[in-house]
């Protein structure tokens, strides 16, 4: 305990001053609003790595960074897909994942929606016809919107999920 | 035969709490058999402290005894479990030195047999020997004290004591409240002297381990209470301050303790240790409040204190019979090897919750109420001036804020790894509910913490009555209405009969609600949910380990946690593991830095008297003649 209180006293603050993003804020509130109107002002993200190369994680680590910063707009990430209304999926579907996809498909409850992310969870990527594989995200369980990319950049992952939360309420 | 000693037992603690009772309404008697032993002979008074004690040991002693009727090994120890019983009904009713010592003595002599229950294992005669080393050192400091005041005062009985008490020379106030405070906290359980407690409490059978947790600690209680607030008069600040602090330390230690135990029993053990600390911060606040004047909160101190005595007493014997059930049901005390016995012991399981809920302080409950009532005893330190005792104070409230939080947690383990998920051993998947007369003492003891949690404007009068007498003040009306409880005119007030119904309510209006809207009441049925995993087992469980190692790893300075892993690799790979063995214990900085200092000083300095003892007869022909020239010459 006194390490670690030494640790952050000796350290200081070490992020740099926030840079506005015009374009993304526009994007951000415009996501908020619609999120506010269709999910009760929250949405929550359970993201499912079904076989990635970790780079889709990569950006999306970066939209809940202080940057992006994702929370500001009524977006978070949930630690189970219970508390889910999104799956957030990544990679190419691997057999070793596919059932745990599923499962945690089941696991979520209704109403939800499944975004499938970059190029890999659109149809398999560079990884189509592998062995290894089943296929995209859509191969095993119902998929409403893709996010392509490889990988897609945080802001492209916000107007993403902007146009599928737009899809699903027409 | 088991059923004739039982019975007779129940109906002696309904007796006895009827006696009490009386004794709290005010009635008052004595009686005297000189003739029986010497030195004052026997002397027995009710008073009304001493009568809510007796009722208190009354009123424990009918659920314990009922309990022990459906308990597997309650055949055994009879004789000594009533001894045990009816000492303890002495103790609050003695009125002078012998009669305390004799009762006091039985009671822990009765109390070490039924600790070493188990005559063959080795652990079990290890808790016995620590607890009669440490209670006999308490009885040798009890008993200087008391021959102390008795030598001065001139008289063995205690009431002559309280006349004289202001009389007294200050120095021998002083050594005589450190002797009996030190002798009364070692029976408490109070850090440092708290050692005996998690060994003995685990070896007694669980209706003993109820007693003596939710009852014979508190004869510690009492003492302490007689000790600091009426025999002796009243003290100098530094008395309170003292109680204060150790209050705080025992509090905060002991649920650290606790929540890195996993043996079901030990953790309770330590849990007892906490509240005897939360019981002394309000001893020890209300003796500051005493000698500053403020007699107003001193009665409310000693009203929360009283009221803590009484709550604990009421949830750690739940907790401790609810604990037997499940030990002799799965016939272990790891709780690692426990799991999923809620489907299997729901009764118990029901219980046990009430229990763990009462005693981390959540509203509605009993703990809650007694909880809030120290902290606002000791809140109040700012109508105090002098700084030192307010720093005091305000350790106080950091420790208790502390210890709240952390009780929590470790209850929410406790109840957790016990009660949910899937069985983590055999014993535990083909666990039993508990017979029939356990269940029906568990469940009064859980109606008691109910209901002394809904009513507390009904008890609070009662207690303000007990302490009135014992403070020697007029009993002010800290009462209030029928449902909500005010403390000091307008400081607060407290209604845990509304946060019931608000509790009631938030989960039934919305249940009602959606009735009302005709929302569909379709549901679906799905495993729960694993990550993901196509196999779930026990192994894949959070565990206790598990559970506790974040508080390890904060409070490492105090822990001191050492690490030991041993791989076994395969003989002709390094990459196949055939065997891990891990180990992670704590280190108990009182028995390294306190006791085996002290037991080093003690073996050495037997060692060097031990050379006086060489078995020459001349030698000590030589020993009589110099003591005798000595004696000669300083005569």
């Amino acid at each position: 305990m006194f390490r670690q209180l030494r640790t952050a006293l000796r350290t200081g603050i070490v992020t740099e001053p926030v840079v506005p993003a015009g374009e993304l804020e526009r994007i951000g509130e415009r996501l908020a609003s619609e999120v506010a109107r269709h999910f009760g002002r929250s949405l929550a993200i359970r993201q499912v790595d079904a076989g990635s190369c970790n780079g889709c994680e990569l950006e999306i680590t970066g939209l809940t960074g202080p940057h992006y910063d994702l929370e500001r707009f009524g977006v978070h990430f949930v630690a189970s897909p219970r508390h889910a209304d999104c799956l957030l999926v990544t990679g190419p579907v691997t057999r070793n994942m596919a059932e745990a996809l599923r499962r945690t498909w089941h696991a979520t409850p209704d109403p939800k929606f499944v975004v499938a992310v970059g190029d890999c969870g659109r149809d398999g990527g560079v990884f189509r016809g592998s062995y290894a594989i089943v296929g995209g995200v859509a191969d095993v369980v119902p998929v409403d919107a893709v996010i392509p990319g490889c990988p897609p950049s945080p802001a492209a992952l916000l107007a993403g999920l902007l146009e599928a939360i737009g899809r699903l309420a027409r | 035969m088991t059923r004739l000693a039982y019975g007779s037992v129940i109906l002696f603690g309904i007796a006895a709490a009827g006696l009490g009772g009386y004794g709290v309404a005010g009635g008052a008697g004595t009686l005297r058999l000189t003739w029986l032993v010497p030195l004052g002979g026997i002397e027995l008074t009710l008073d009304p402290l001493g009568g809510l004690f007796l009722a208190l040991i009354g009123l424990a002693v009918v659920p314990a005894s009922v309990y022990a009727l459906g308990y597997p090994d309650g055949d055994t120890g009879r004789f000594a479990y009533f001894v045990f019983v009816a000492s303890m009904c002495v103790v609050p009713l003695a009125a002078n030195t012998m009669t305390f010592l004799i009762a006091w003595e039985l009671m822990s002599l009765a109390s070490y047999f039924l600790v070493l229950r188990d005559r063959e294992s080795r652990e079990s005669i290890r808790a016995a020997w620590v607890y009669a080393v440490m209670t006999h050192a308490g009885l040798a400091c009890l008993l200087a004290g008391m021959l102390l005041l008795g030598a001065d005062v001139g008289s063995p009985r205690f009431a002559d004591w309280r006349a004289a008490a202001s009389a007294l020379a200050p120095t021998t106030r002083d050594a005589a409240f450190v002797l009996l405070a030190l002798g009364f906290a070692g029976k408490a359980g109070v850090i440092p002297l708290h050692v005996w407690l998690p060994l003995a409490h685990p070896a007694a059978p669980s209706h003993v381990s109820a007693l003596m947790s939710g009852v014979m600690i508190k004869l510690g209680i009492y003492g302490l209470l007689r000790v600091s607030l009426d025999w002796l008069g009243v003290g100098p600040p530094w008395w309170g301050a003292a109680l204060l602090i150790a209050g705080a330390a025992s509090s905060v230690i002991g649920v650290l303790y606790a929540l890195v135990e996993h043996d079901l029993k030990r953790l309770l053990a330590f849990h007892s240790i906490e509240n005897i600390g939360i019981i002394l911060l309000g001893i020890g606040s209300a003796a500051l409040y005493r000698v500053a004047g403020l007699d107003a909160l001193a009665l409310l101190g000693l009203i929360a204190a009283l009221y803590h005595t009484v709550n604990h007493a009421a949830f750690k014997a739940l907790l401790f019979l609810g604990a037997g059930a499940v030990v002799h049901a799965t016939g272990t005390r790891n709780m690692e090897a426990m799991g999923g016995l809620i489907k299997r012991m729901p009764w118990t399981a029901a219980c046990f919750l009430i229990g763990s809920a009462a005693i981390a302080a959540l509203p509605p409950l009993n703990g809650f109420v007694s909880e809030w009532l120290t902290f606002l005893a000791l809140f109040q330190n700012m109508r105090l001036e002098s700084v030192g005792q307010n720093l005091v104070f305000t350790l106080g409230i950091a420790s208790l804020a502390l210890t709240g939080g952390l009780a929590m947690a470790c209850f929410v383990k406790a109840f957790g790894i016990t009660f949910l998920a899937l069985p983590r051993s055999d014993a535990a998947a083909g666990a039993h509910e508990a017979s029939p007369p356990m269940r029906l003492a568990m469940l009064a003891l859980a109606a008691a913490c109910v209901a002394l949690g809904l009513g507390p404007t009904l008890v609070v009068p009662v207690f303000g009555a007990v302490a009135a007498a014992v403070l020697r003040t007029a009993p002010q009306a800290t009462g209030g209405d029928w449902l909500t409880l005010r403390v000091s005119g307008e400081f607060a007030s407290l209604s845990t009969a509304a946060i019931a119904v608000v509790l009631a309510a938030s989960f039934l209006v919305p249940l009602a609600a959606l009735r009302l809207v005709g929302a569909s009441r379709r549901t679906r049925g799905y495993e729960t949910w694993g990550c993901g995993r196509i196999v779930q087992t026990a192994r894949m469980e959070y565990t206790a380990t598990a559970f506790a190692n974040p508080f390890k790893r904060v409070f490492d300075f105090f822990y001191r946690p050492t690490k030991r892993l041993d791989i076994e690799f395969h003989p002709e790979s390094r990459f196949f593991v055939e065997r891990i063995e891990y180990e992670n214990p704590t280190r108990s900085i009182f028995d390294d830095w306190l006791y085996r200092p002290a037991l080093d000083l003690l073996h050495a300095g037997a060692r060097a008297v031990g050379a006086l003892q060489s078995g020459s007869a001349n030698q000590y022909l030589a020993y009589i003649l110099v003591a005798l020239l000595l004696m000669l010459v300083l005569a």
